[in-house]
């Protein structure tokens, strides 16, 4: 035998077998442990909460005394025997009050944080957003600020100077989505619903020293829409508003930090100004407004193809009676009066000759079409025909029962 | 029953080693992570699961590290009913397997505390070597190589054989031992290379590998 893996491979080989008799036996005895801790306390009454949020040296030495006796049963545990005086219930009736919020979520290994502001209804429903996002969250795109009511979005490309403004019905949905990980109003009925499903393990820790927040350890468990993430939530003590909410991801076996989010401002109004972005962007941003409800074309009851043969034609005659705002609101990001000016008015449509049928365009993942067509225009006093195949109709963005151009090769 | 030192164990350096973690490592962490969340539930299959699952290991480990074939049994046997008096307690987070080791490993230095034998012997002196010997209600039997390397390991001092066991059994770092036995690294590797030194020698005077 020579050598350190030698003797691993002799560790290897050294095996054994048990008795079946012995081995059900001593299984029995095992299994009756098991039936006999099932009668003392229940599982919800427990606590068990990682060293990692035990940060403060009060709380150390608040658990220090309870690992004495935790040491007894010889697992890292936080065994709180006396039911806890808080209730998830609490915080939901605080969240209640909530009419505005400041929020700021910081990411493991980001120095920018993103963040929010946000306006709650008289029913508690968030009524405004203002998020800003730094360029991190979106290399390609820059910095975005991003802001939200009334079902319209306002975006701001600061690097590409664009505020785009867009309808989107559907916009809500999402970011109730969204926020249910960063509006603690909404994380907390979210974890009080899936604790009632048994999709997360909610254990509650109330340190006696009261200058310390409740904290609220939360394991989403198999079964549930992320099994692998922890939130550990900060409740101040007398408004029993959230505070703090650490985020953990499950990376090979062990909780990993991925960021925190703070809240901040409870409850301060939140200036107007801040929910819309029209008065805050440069003179000289380049506008694309599809929130207008002028935008484009409502479909009625044309089919797909009829309603886009139908924008061209109406962009045609539009040109055609020279009524150059109205051809710009036929594209689907608008285009200013001047530009479509500048970029038809050095010709004189005359007529279109022929329009459609409209062809299904492979390029667009949403419907969209291509229509061919032939227009007779004048330039430089000479009359001819000009056949057009290049002109794309799609439906504005989540607003399927209007339709523009959305290109002109 | 045990000491301090599962907590620090079970929790943080075990976890250390998962980091490269094989897919077949993987799956059974995975398997765990449910067996205890059906465990921490009352489901008697999930013990049961877990008992089939890691008995012959920690007996393995109890009897290289005790020499003992009983006081291996009733270890593993007290591990096994304390862990199933914990599903209230017993978190998620954590490896089951290194929860189990650690618990194992305190509850032999705890009994090695308690008798307050720690005598270092030759091969032909070990103390251990008539309770290997196998009786009819034994609940495990052990193979030739397995009796061999217990009595080789009763002959070395219980750090040494505690390194090794280990390194060899657990795939422990050697900064993952240290912190459990409160030293330097440099001293756990001392302890090791002496321990491999005198257990080759040990063995080569018993058998051929």
């Amino acid at each position: 035998m020579k050598s350190a893996e030698d003797i691993r491979r002799y560790f290897q080989k050294s095996t054994l077998s048990t008795n079946r008799e012995r081995h059900e036996a001593i299984f029995e005895k095992i299994q009756s442990a098991q039936d006999q801790s099932k009668t003392r306390t229940p599982a919800s009454c427990r606590l068990n909460l990682r060293s990692s949020i035990m940060k403060s040296r009060i709380t150390k030495l608040a658990a220090a005394a309870v690992i004495i006796i935790a040491v007894a049963l010889s697992i890292n545990m936080w065994d709180k025997s006396i039911p806890s005086a808080y209730a998830i219930e609490q915080t939901i009736e605080a969240n209640n009050s909530v009419r505005y919020l400041h929020i700021k979520n910081f990411t493991a290994g980001k120095d920018e944080p993103r963040e929010g502001w946000l306006e709650f209804d008289e029913n508690g429903q968030v009524a405004k957003v203002r998020a800003h996002m730094p360029e991190w969250a979106s290399p390609e795109e820059g910095p975005r600020v991003i802001v939200w009511k009334d079902d319209i979005t306002q975006v701001w490309l600061k690097r590409k100077n664009v505020l785009g403004i867009m309808k989107d019905k559907m916009a809500k949905g999402q970011i109730t989505a969204f926020l249910q990980n960063y509006d603690p109003r909404l994380a907390v009925q979210h974890i009080y619903e899936l604790k009632s499903q048994g999709k997360v393990e909610v254990e509650i820790d109330e340190p006696s020293d009261e200058t310390e927040p409740i904290k609220m350890a939360v394991t989403y468990l198999p079964g549930s829409s992320t099994p692998e993430k922890r939130k550990v939530l900060f409740i101040d003590r007398t408004t029993k508003l959230v505070n703090t909410i650490e985020l953990y991801q499950l990376k090979n076996d062990e909780y990993e930090y991925e960021g925190v989010v703070k809240l901040y401002d409870y409850n301060q109004p939140i200036d107007a100004q801040m929910f819309d972005l029209r008065d805050e962007v440069p003179s000289d941003v380049k506008l694309f407004d599809q929130a207008a409800d002028d935008v484009g074309l409502a479909q009625g009851q044309l089919s797909d193809q009829e309603i886009a043969v139908e924008v061209v034609r109406q962009f045609f005659e539009a040109l055609i009676a020279e009524d150059y705002a109205r051809a710009g609101k036929l594209f689907i990001l608008t285009i200013p009066t001047s530009e479509i000016q500048k970029q038809f008015g050095r010709v004189k449509i005359l007529s279109v000759v022929s329009i459609g049928p409209a062809i299904p365009n492979p390029e667009l993942e949403t419907k969209g079409f291509a229509v061919p067509c032939t227009i007779e225009l004048e330039e430089n006093g000479q009359r001819k025909t000009v056949k057009l195949e290049g002109i794309k109709v799609q439906h504005l963005h989540n607003q399927p029962e209007r339709w523009a151009i959305s290109s002109m090769d | 029953m045990f000491t301090p030192v599962a907590s620090a164990l079970s929790e943080k350096n075990f976890r250390k080693s998962y980091i490269k973690m094989p897919l077949s490592v993987c799956n059974r962490v995975m398997e765990d992570k449910l067996l205890i969340w059906k465990f921490k539930r009352g489901s008697r299959e999930a013990l049961r699961r877990i008992y089939d699952k890691y008995h012959g290991g920690l007996l393995k480990l109890a009897v290289v590290l005790t020499g003992n074939m009983d006081k291996a049994e009733d270890i593993v046997q007290e591990v096994f009913i304390h862990f199933a008096q914990s599903a209230n307690r017993f978190g998620l987070y954590g490896s089951l397997k290194s929860y189990l080791i650690t618990s194992t490993l305190n509850c032999v230095r705890n009994q090695r505390r308690n008798n307050q034998r720690h005598r270092l012997q030759s091969l032909d002196k070990a103390e251990h070597v008539p309770s290997l010997a196998r009786r009819p209600d034994q609940w495990a039997v052990l193979s030739e190589h397995l009796e061999c390397l217990s009595r080789a390991m009763a002959c070395l001092p219980y750090e040494q054989r505690e390194v090794i066991t280990l390194r060899m059994e657990a795939n422990m770092t050697f900064r993952q031992i240290a912190g459990l036995q409160k030293t330097s690294i440099s001293t756990i590797q001392g302890r090791y290379r002496y321990g491999i030194e005198k257990l080759r020698s040990l063995l080569n005077s018993e058998v051929t590998v």
